[in-house]
């Protein structure tokens, strides 16, 4: 079957489903991150009251801190989608700002996660401490790379844009790096109530 | 508990159901909601709702005489409604063909039903 070779979001792809297979990909690559981080919030939630030792959950965490972290990767949602918006109706000059200011809240986010990961080993959690220790550090952890990784994809798309390698036909490229993005705000929405809002007894 | 997230997640997603049309011509498609997309002023309100329901779970978390297992159903009810605001618009699912729906629904559903297996079996709880 043909394979389309761009294809702006809306027309059909020259594929079985008419859909573009990159768009495909990723969505199938969204769902398997959902088992994959599934599966180390069933972890968290298992492992976070079965501790021999602290510290625990209630003597660390800082919800109006975390609270602000939530916020901003929210905002960096709503910032990402206005890049898209912005490269579909053919303006780069915003495709740039809605991007930077994406990968800068982004970092803000991750720059927050660093704090509270050094606050909390200074107190004595580390990642072998104990079961909550290993299990929120992994969970945690393994979300901050993915932010980290969308962070890399922002910066990529707006290189590209400067030198000219990101046109208005490529509105999948930005597509498919905001759908990741927004998976990984997604993610935090349900950890921040999973892990930080709902503490165990 | 997780069965409340899944049900609200899946009301959700019902509330998106929106009828397909049907690609013309050529060998069989799957359909395309809509091909239009929101104006920035929606993606605006949509985060501000966000926020919103943000600021509730967060105050929630603060009352101390609400009862836990009552607590817990809305926070998470209300973190369900996030999540379906942020694929359906956002992520643009709403807008988009079904496939995708079918192929990310798929793929959270599996995980909820292992979380769900895994905590019931190990007797891990939020309540």
């Amino acid at each position: 079957m043909a394979q389309a070779t761009a294809v702006a979001h809306g027309h059909a792809a020259e594929t079985n489903t008419g859909l573009d297979n990159r768009k495909l990909l990723m969505w199938l690559f969204l769902a398997s991150d959902c088992l994959f981080f599934g599966s180390f919030i069933a972890t968290y939630l298992l492992y976070r009251d079965r501790n021999v030792t602290g510290p625990y959950a209630k003597d660390l965490y800082d919800i109006p801190f975390t609270s602000v972290s939530s916020f901003v990767l929210l905002m960096s949602s709503l910032t990402m989608v206005l890049a898209l918006a912005a490269i579909q109706r053919a303006d780069m000059r915003q495709l740039r700002i809605w991007l930077v200011a994406t990968a800068l809240l982004g970092l803000t986010f991750l720059s927050g996660q660093a704090y509270e990961f050094t606050h909390f080993w200074e107190s004595g959690l580390t990642l072998h401490q104990n079961l909550f220790g290993t299990s929120f550090f992994v969970l945690t952890g393994f979300h901050g790379a993915h932010v980290a990784v969308g962070v890399v994809i922002l910066l990529s798309l707006f290189d590209a844009s400067l030198r000219g390698k990101l046109t208005p036909d490529d509105t999948l490229a930005v597509e498919l790096g905001g759908l990741y993005w927004h998976f990984v705000d997604i993610v935090w929405i349900v950890i921040f109530t999973l892990v930080y809002l709902i503490q165990p007894q | 508990m997780a069965f409340i997230g899944a049900i609200g997640l899946l009301l959700a997603f019902t509330l998106f159901a929106v009828p397909a049309e049907e690609a013309e011509g050529g060998a069989k498609r799957v359909a395309v909601r809509r091909v239009g997309h929101p104006d920035p002023a929606e993606y605006v309100v949509i985060f501000l709702v966000l926020v919103f329901i943000t600021a509730v779970e967060v105050a929630l978390y603060y009352v101390e005489d609400f009862p836990r297992k009552g607590m817990i159903a809305v926070l998470l009810l209300l973190s369900g409604a996030k999540f379906a605001s942020v694929v359906g618009w956002y992520m643009h699912l709403k807008f988009d063909s079904k496939l995708f729906t079918y192929l990310f629904v798929g793929g959270l559903m599996l995980a909820l039903a292992v979380f769900t297996v895994v905590i019931a079996t190990l007797q891990a709880g939020l309540v």
